[in-house]
């Protein structure tokens, strides 16, 4: 009988092609794209696999590395039982004296003593203030930590399972847990006058209690979600949408003081936080620009088309500000010149590495960390890669 | 421009759009939008069904003649082909005619898989590319992101449950064996069973597999073609017939 023969075949044609629907168009797997920070010398950066690491700045030497434990999931499409995983790192670590933090998309966060690492001893060394925080909810991938905010005595931390933590600086331990979406949270709270103020996926802000984690009275509804992380300044929460637009929220106000661009909105998202500076906004965005706006106004003052992506929120350092867009163009504009008025980049150094993580600028020079988990340090003044090294450990 | 690029702007691409605006208009339920975007596939491909369908239907009243050419023509399966040929031929039908809705379903599923685990933006790496791939409908921005949950299930992830398994396993199983003919040969008998609940037993076992979202669109489109079914070839078909092998 030739239907019975035909639909084996069919059924056989059907597997490989779902199979390559599941190679060539299904999820991307977590890679990561942890930010760089530098403190007394030293650089520390999230890597490609699942390593902490301190890079001396002056030599470019390894100072110490630290690997997090793989995570273990159950696997999809076709093949089965469970996968082994190196943990992605999307913060940026965060350094206050001799300790380092940061958060997983596991869902810990770590504080690394810098001398128990650099003598590769056992973690955590609890002599040593180290800690290792595990969020509390079972399904691991639901509490990823994308962003955390460091503040006197206290951590607070964002988990994709909807929730705000406070842990205690110290000791890790967990000061008050705050169930404030059903949606992810993979931006980064801020603080201001003891309150915390986090933007959601949902289009809300929402303003916590910094001691309690209680939410205050005043929370702002957008019709659309809200992809960056909110910035304060003078009262003012600025912060990118799913929408196009970059919102303008006084706070304790229910209507947006102003939302950019003022008529049709921009070419994509403003994912990436914005920046300001004595009174503008410097916003970059996924369509490929950057935009100085005034803060008060929500007027444009000037726009630059990078022509790449911009997911990495710009810096400034001194009277520079740095953005660099998706492809690795680092593009520097002296605020102090005349020409950055009319949105014309001083400096604009390509490093030949994709670029989507958070990066640091310190004494003339850029720290980046390249889609190739190699990390980059751009000299300013020189105008390209100063020197350049390879976060994968050789086997 | 490569294959996969022609494939997202023709494809991958429109099916995401839709999806997303569909979830928008749905008050925000993706589930709801996957369910309304199988509606609209099962219209699209209602020229092919009705051609499966009558083709179904005419197989069915042919079944005494097909029954008496297997008697008479039995141990000489050679002429028993030719017998058989020239019978559809006859009557103006393709047996094959019922696997063309099938496989055109296929760029659809493929482009769906991708759009579900494009759309729920599991990864930030996802959410990002995301952005690259949406048309600048307000309708669809206004959408993003997208909820998982839909009734117990999470549309990015398998149902845990087994419920899905077992629902797209059986109505596939009834819509099958709504139109698959019985054989009067032993030997092909047990080859049409095998047949019968291999293809069910198999999307059973993709449903385990693949994201929720798919199996959903698995289930409402099996339950959709039931439907029909019962209503274009008026009955239940094949399901409430005794073979002659089981019958004797």
């Amino acid at each position: 009988m030739k239907q019975p023969k035909i639909l084996f075949l069919v059924i056989i044609a059907l597997l490989p092609l779902i199979l390559v629907s599941c190679i060539s168009g299904g999820a991307q797997s977590a890679r990561g794209w942890s930010g760089t920070a530098v403190h007394d010398g030293i650089i520390y950066v999230g890597t490609v696999d699942g390593r902490v690491v301190a890079i001396n700045s002056s030599t470019g030497n390894l100072e110490w590395s630290y690997s997090i434990a793989p995570v273990t999931a159950p696997s999809s499409g076709f093949s089965c039982g469970q996968t082994s995983a190196p943990t992605a790192i999307y913060d940026t670590p965060v350094v206050d004296r001799d300790i380092v933090y940061i958060g997983t998309y596991n869902g810990q966060v770590l504080a690394l003593n810098m001398l128990a690492r650099s003598q590769n001893l056992s973690f955590p060394q609890k002599r040593y203030g180290e800690w290792e925080w595990d969020c509390p909810i079972e399904n691991a991938r639901s509490n990823a930590i994308v962003a955390d905010l460091l503040v006197k005595d206290a951590i607070y931390v964002s988990s994709s399972n909807g929730r705000v933590y406070s842990l205690d600086k110290e000791f890790g331990d967990e000061k008050w847990e705050s169930n404030i979406s059903d949606e992810k949270l993979w931006t980064s709270p801020k603080i201001q006058s003891d309150t915390l103020y986090v933007s959601t996926f949902d289009g809300h802000i929402y303003a916590l209690s910094a001691e309690t984690g209680k939410l205050l009275d005043w929370s702002f509804k957008s019709q659309a979600g809200f992809a960056s992380s909110p910035v304060i300044y003078e009262d003012i929460i600025y912060v990118g949408s799913f929408d196009r637009y970059l919102y303008a929220v006084e706070i304790g106000s229910a209507e947006p003081e102003w939302r950019f661009p003022q008529e049709k909105p921009a070419g994509n998202w403003f994912w990436a936080s914005p920046i300001v500076n004595e009174g503008i906004v410097y916003a970059g965005c996924l369509d490929g620009r950057v935009y100085a706006i005034e803060a008060k106004t929500g007027e444009k003052l000037w726009e630059f088309d990078a022509g790449n992506s911009i997911v990495s929120s710009p810096v400034l350092m001194d009277n520079l500000l740095i953005v660099t867009d998706e492809s690795g163009t680092v593009y520097v504009f002296d605020l102090s010149a005349e020409l950055a008025n009319e949105g014309v980049p001083w400096r604009t150094i390509p490093i030949g590495a994709d670029v989507r993580s958070s990066f640091c600028a310190q004494e003339g020079l850029v720290y980046i960390r390249g889609e190739d988990n190699q990390l980059y340090v751009v000299d300013i003044d020189m105008g390209g890669v100063s020197w350049k090294v390879n976060l994968t450990i050789e086997e | 421009m490569s294959f996969l690029d022609v494939w997202y702007l023709i494809i991958g691409n429109p099916v995401l759009n839709v999806l997303i605006a569909l979830s928008h208009l749905l008050s925000g339920s993706f589930g709801l939008a996957i369910i309304a975007l199988t509606i609209i596939v099962r219209l699209i491909s209602w020229p092919l069904t009705k051609r499966q369908l009558n083709s179904s239907r005419a197989l069915q009243d042919m079944q005494p003649k097909i029954q008496e050419l297997q008697k008479k023509y039995g141990k000489n399966k050679q002429k028993l082909q030719q017998e058989m040929t020239k019978l559809y031929k006859e009557a103006g039908i393709n047996p094959l005619g019922c696997l063309w809705p099938m496989l055109v379903q296929f760029p659809i599923w493929i482009a769906l898989y991708q759009a579900i685990m494009r759309a729920m933006a599991t990864t930030p790496e996802n959410l990002l590319d995301l952005a690259q791939r949406l048309y600048s409908w307000d309708i669809v921005n206004q959408a993003i992101p997208l909820s998982s949950k839909f009734l117990w299930l999470d549309l990015g992830q398998p149902d845990p449950y087994f419920i899905l398994a077992i629902i797209v396993g059986g109505t596939m199983w009834i819509q099958q064996k709504m139109t698959q003919a019985p054989a009067v040969d032993p030997r092909q008998a047990s080859t049409s069973r095998m047949m019968l609940l291999m293809m069910p037993l198999m999307f059973g076992f993709l449903t385990l597999m693949f994201p929720s979202g798919l199996a959903l669109y698995w289930a409402v489109s099996n339950i959709i073609g039931i439907i029909t079914q019962y209503f274009v070839t008026g009955g239940w078909g094949y399901l409430k017939f005794r073979s002659p092998s089981q019958s004797t």
